[in-house]
C-alpha cells in the first residue's frame, strides 16, 4: 500500500502535506512552480484535456467560460440552492439537471465531485513526485460546518480521484493538531478558520492522560458560505457601482473584463493587509482609466458585516461549551481571510488575548490533515482526536416537525436507535425523512434522505422495526434497521437528496481516468528526463564559458563523465537511476557554478545548481 | 478530571475508530458500533437531567421521550398571568401598540421563572444523591419507588417550565426586532 497524505481541499487554494519520516514534523509539498498553494482552479482545453492550479488559474482571463473556480461552493448543494451564488460568480449550471448541480466547462458538464477530483488528482501527483512512490490514501479536510451532503461530495470526490479517503477531518481540529505539536498547548482553545468561502469557529479542550495527548472538540458553528469570496464580491459590486456611475459603463459578472478587475481588486486587498491606502488602477473598455483610492478605513467600513457575521457564530459555539470568552486560554487564527487587520482585531479584542498566527495560514490545515494521516497510518498512536457532529440529526414527524435525535456538538461517532410500527392493517412500508439542522420544522432544516421502511403486511401496529441513525466519525450518516419481531437485519439504500448514487460514481471513476496523466512510473520517467535536459544544457553552456577553465583538467574530466553517465542513462526508462545520475551532475558541478557566478552574489547563491542559476 | 470523564477518555483510546483503520472489515464495524455507544453514554451521563431521565427509563417509571405537560398546581396562578401577558402581547404587537410595559412585566415574569428553575434543578440533584443513598444502603422498594416517582415529579416540572421560558424568550426576540 502507497504512502497516506493529508490534503486541504480549499476554496481558493488546496495543499497536500505528509510527515517526514526521520523528523516527524508535517511538511507541505511543493508543485512544479514551487509553490505549495495548488490554485482550486480547473480548466477544460479545447483539446479535451484538463488544466488544474496556477495554469488554469490563468486562463480565468483567456477562457473564462472553460474555468472553474470556488467550485467548493457547489459541493453538496442542489441547483435551487446556488440561485443568488451565481449572480456574481461567472458559473453556468445545466438548467435541464433538477438535484445535481453540473457545471458547464466549454461544451462538456462535469459535476462538483468531479471538478474536485480533478483538483485532488494533480495534488496526488505532486505527492507522487515530490515523495517518488505511489500514493492511494489520503486524509480530506472539511470545514468543520459542512453538512452529511456536502461531506458525502467530498469523500465521493476523492473516490472519482481514485483515492481511498480514510478520514474526513474539520480544517479547525485539524489546524489544533498542528499547533498543538507546534506550542504544546493544554487547556481551552478556540480555533476562528476563515477561508476563501466558509468560516468556521470550534472551541477545544487539550487534555493531556497516561495514554497520550487528547483533542477533545467541545463545540463547533459557523457558516459554510461565509469567507474572503465574500469581501471580494463586495469590493466587486462597489467598483461595478463606480464604473456604472462614472462612465455609464455596465459589465456582466461573466467574461474576461469582470475577471480582470476581480484579480486586480484582490491584489488590492491584500496590499491593504500591509499598507493603509492603496489605488486601484483599471484600464476601461472605452480607453480611460478607472482611478479609486482606497483607504484602509473605507475598506473596513466596507467589509465591517462579514467580520459582524462571524460573531454569531463564535458566541454561540462559546455558550454551547458552556464557557465565557475569558475562559479560552488560547486562540488560533486559520484561513487566508485572517490577514486581514480589522479580524485580528475584533478576534482580539473580544476574547481579550492576542491570537497565535506562528505558522503560515494557508498551510496550517493541511498540515494538521498529514499528522491525522500519520496518525491512523501507524495505527496506534499517542495522539487522539475526538470530533463533534456540528448540526443535530432529526427526523420529520407528523405535521412537518422535526425531532432531534442526535443533538449538534455531539462527539461522533454517535447514534440514536427509533421505534417504528404501522398504523393502518397490512401497510407495508413506512416512509422516513432525515434531516440535519437545528430549527423546528422540516421545511428549514436540510433534507438528508428520504427512505420507505419495508414492513411485512401484518394488523396495525403490531410491527416492530428499530431503525439505527449513526454518525461515523467522518461525519456521515448511516441508516440501518431491525425487525425487532424477527430479528432480521434490513439493508436499507439511501437516497440521497442532492448526491450522487453509487453507480454514477463508479461511472465518473471510469471516466475520471480518461482525462487522467500517464501512470506513476510513465509520469515520473517524463519528469526526470525534463530535468535532465535542463541540466544537461546548463552544464554544456557553462563548460563554453571562456571562465570555465579556472577549473583544472582532472575536474572538468570528472564532469565529462558525469554528462556521459547521465545521456546514457537517459536512453533508458529506469527514473530513478535518472535521478540519480541528475544528483551526481548537480554535485560535480557545484564548484564550477561557483565560480561561474559573481563574487558578490556568490554567497547568496550558494548550494544552487546549476540550473537554477 | 471526574471518575466520569476519566473512564469516558480511557476507553475513548481502546475502542476509537481511529485505532482501526488498518485492521480487517468485521473489527472496524465493531469499533464503529461501539465507540457510538460509548459517546451516546457520555452524552446521557453527563447531562443531570438526560441522565435522571434515563435512569426512569431503566427502572420503568417513563418511556423514551415522554413529556408531560401539565402545569404543576402550585404554578397555576403565576402561569395564568403569564399566559395572559404573553397574549397581550401578542395582541399589542400586531395593533402596533408601544410594547415597552409589557415586555418588562414579561422580563419580571421570565426572571422569576428562571429561578424557579434553578430550585428544581437543585432539588432534582438533591433527589438524584438520596437515590443513590438508598442503592447504598439497600433501601426497601418502596423508598426507592417514592424517590423515583419524586424524580419524575420534578423532571415533569422541570420541562414545563423551561417549555414556559423558552416560549417568552421566543416571543421577547421578536418583541425587541
Amino acid at each position: 500500500m502507497g504512502r497516506i497524505v493529508g490534503i486541504d481541499l480549499g476554496t481558493t487554494n488546496s495543499l497536500v502535506a505528509y510527515v517526514d519520516s526521520p523528523t516527524g514534523q508535517p511538511k507541505c509539498i511543493p508543485g512544479p512552480y514551487g509553490s505549495t498553494l495548488c490554485p482550486s482552479v480547473v480548466s477544460l482545453d479545447p483539446d479535451g484535456s484538463v488544466i488544474v492550479g496556477e495554469a488554469a488559474r490563468r486562463r480565468l482571463l483567456t477562457q473564462p467560460e472553460r474555468t472553474i473556480y470556488s467550485v467548493k461552493r457547489l459541493m453538496g448543494r442542489g441547483p435551487a440552492d446556488v440561485q443568488s451564488e451565481l449572480q456574481l460568480f461567472p458559473f453556468r449550471i445545466d438548467p435541464q439537471s433538477k438535484n445535481v448541480i453540473r457545471v458547464m466547462l466549454g461544451d462538456k458538464m462535469f459535476t462538483p465531485p468531479e471538478i474536485s477530483a480533478f483538483i485532488l488528482r494533480e495534488l496526488r501527483n505532486w505527492a507522487e513526485s515530490f515523495l517518488g512512490e505511489p500514493v492511494d490514501r489520503a486524509v480530506i479536510t472539511v470545514p468543520a460546518y459542512f453538512n452529511d451532503a456536502e461531506r458525502q461530495a467530498t469523500k465521493d470526490a476523492g473516490r472519482i480521484a481514485g483515492l481511498e479517503v480514510l478520514r474526513l477531518v474539520n480544517e479547525p481540529t485539524a489546524a489544533a493538531l498542528a499547533y498543538g505539536l507546534h506550542e504544546k498547548q493544554r487547556g481551552h482553545v478556540a480555533v476562528y478558520d476563515l477561508g476563501g468561502g466558509t468560516f468556521d469557529i470550534s472551541i477545544l479542550k487539550l487534555i493531556s492522560t497516561n495514554e497520550g495527548d487528547i483533542y477533545q472538540v467541545l463545540s463547533t458553528n459557523g457558516d459554510t458560505h461565509l469567507g474572503g469570496d465574500d469581501i471580494d464580491n463586495l469590493l466587486q459590486a462597489f467598483v461595478h457601482k463606480r464604473i456604472r456611475e462614472t462612465e455609464d459603463l455596465d459589465f456582466s459578472p461573466h467574461g474576461e473584463l469582470a475577471q480582470d478587475l476581480r484579480k486586480s481588486l484582490i491584489a488590492a486587498k491584500h496590499e491593504l493587509s500591509e499598507k493603509v491606502s492603496v489605488t486601484l488602477r483599471f484600464a476601461l473598455p472605452n480607453g480611460k482609466t478607472f482611478v479609486h483610492n482606497f483607504s484602509r478605513a473605507d475598506f473596513e467600513a466596507l467589509i465591517k458585516n462579514v467580520v459582524t457575521r462571524t460573531m454569531g457564530p463564535v458566541k454561540q459555539a462559546l455558550a454551547d461549551a458552556h464557557l465565557a470568552p475569558s475562559a479560552i486560554e488560547e486562540v488560533v487564527l486559520v484561513g487566508g481571510t485572517t490577514r486581514t487587520p480589522l479580524i485580528r482585531r475584533t478576534v482580539q479584542e473580544f476574547f481579550g488575548r492576542k491570537p497565535h498566527t506562528e505558522l503560515n495560514p494557508d498551510e496550517v490545515v493541511a498540515l494538521g490533515a498529514a499528522v491525522q494521516a500519520n496518525i491512523l497510518e501507524r495505527g496506534v498512536s499517542n495522539m487522539l482526536l475526538l470530533d463533534v457532529t456540528p448540526l443535530s440529526l432529526g427526523i420529520e414527524t407528523y405535521g412537518g416537525a422535526v425531532s432531534k435525535i442526535i443533538p449538534r456538538n455531539s462527539t461522533i461517532p454517535a447514534s440514536a436507535q427509533e421505534q417504528y410500527t404501522t398504523g393502518v392493517d397490512n401497510q407495508t412500508g413506512i416512509d422516513i425523512h432525515v434531516l440535519q439542522g437545528e430549527r423546528e420544522l422540516a421545511r428549514d432544516c436540510r433534507s438528508l434522505a428520504r427512505f420507505t421502511l419495508k414492513v411485512p403486511p401484518a394488523p396495525a401496529g403490531f410491527p416492530r422495526i428499530e431503525v439505527a441513525f449513526l454518525i461515523d466519525a467522518n461525519g456521515i450518516l448511516q441508516v440501518a434497521a431491525k425487525d425487532m419481531r424477527t430479528g432480521e437485519e434490513h439493508s436499507i439504500e439511501v437516497q440521497p437528496s442532492y448526491g450522487i448514487n453509487d453507480t454514477e460514481i463508479e461511472r465518473m471513476l471510469e471516466e475520471s481516468i480518461e482525462y487522467a496523466e500517464q501512470d506513476f512510473a510513465e509520469r515520473q520517467l517524463i519528469e526526470a528526463r525534463t530535468e535532465s535536459e535542463a541540466i544537461l544544457s546548463a552544464t554544456i553552456k557553462a563548460l563554453a564559458n571562456p571562465q570555465s577553465s579556472e577549473i583544472g583538467a582532472t575536474e572538468r574530466a570528472h564532469i565529462e563523465a558525469a554528462i556521459a553517465a547521465l545521456k546514457q542513462s537517459v536512453t533508458g526508462t529506469d527514473y530513478k537511476q535518472i535521478r540519480k545520475r541528475v544528483d551526481e551532475l548537480n554535485h560535480a558541478t557545484e564548484h564550477l557554478a561557483e565560480l561561474l557566478m559573481n563574487s558578490a552574489v556568490s554567497t547568496a547563491l550558494a548550494g544552487r545548481n546549476l540550473a537554477e542559476v | 478530571m471526574d471518575a466520569l470523564e476519566q473512564k469516558f477518555l480511557q476507553l475513548s483510546w481502546k475502542l476509537h475508530p481511529d485505532n482501526f483503520v488498518n485492521t480487517n472489515e468485521r473489527e472496524r464495524e465493531m469499533s464503529l458500533q461501539r465507540s457510538s455507544r460509548l459517546n451516546d453514554a457520555y452524552r446521557v451521563l453527563r447531562d443531570p437531567v438526560a441522565r435522571v431521565e434515563y435512569l426512569l427509563e431503566l427502572e420503568g417509571m417513563r418511556k423514551e421521550g415522554e413529556h408531560k405537560q401539565q402545569a404543576p398546581p402550585e404554578l397555576l396562578e403565576e402561569v395564568f398571568e403569564l399566559n395572559e401577558s404573553l397574549d397581550e402581547l401578542r395582541e399589542a404587537k400586531s395593533a402596533g401598540a408601544n410594547l415597552d410595559g409589557l415586555t418588562l412585566k414579561l422580563r419580571v415574569a421570565e426572571k422569576s421563572f428562571g429561578e424557579k428553575l434553578h430550585e428544581v434543578d437543585a432539588e432534582m440533584k438533591t433527589a438524584a444523591q438520596q437515590w443513590d443513598a438508598a442503592l447504598d444502603a439497600n433501601a426497601s422498594e418502596s423508598d426507592r419507588e417514592a424517590i423515583l416517582q419524586r424524580l419524575n415529579e420534578l423532571l415533569n416540572r422541570r420541562s414545563y417550565i423551561r417549555n414556559l421560558v423558552a416560549g417568552v424568550e421566543k416571543e421577547l426576540q421578536g418583541a425587541s426586532c
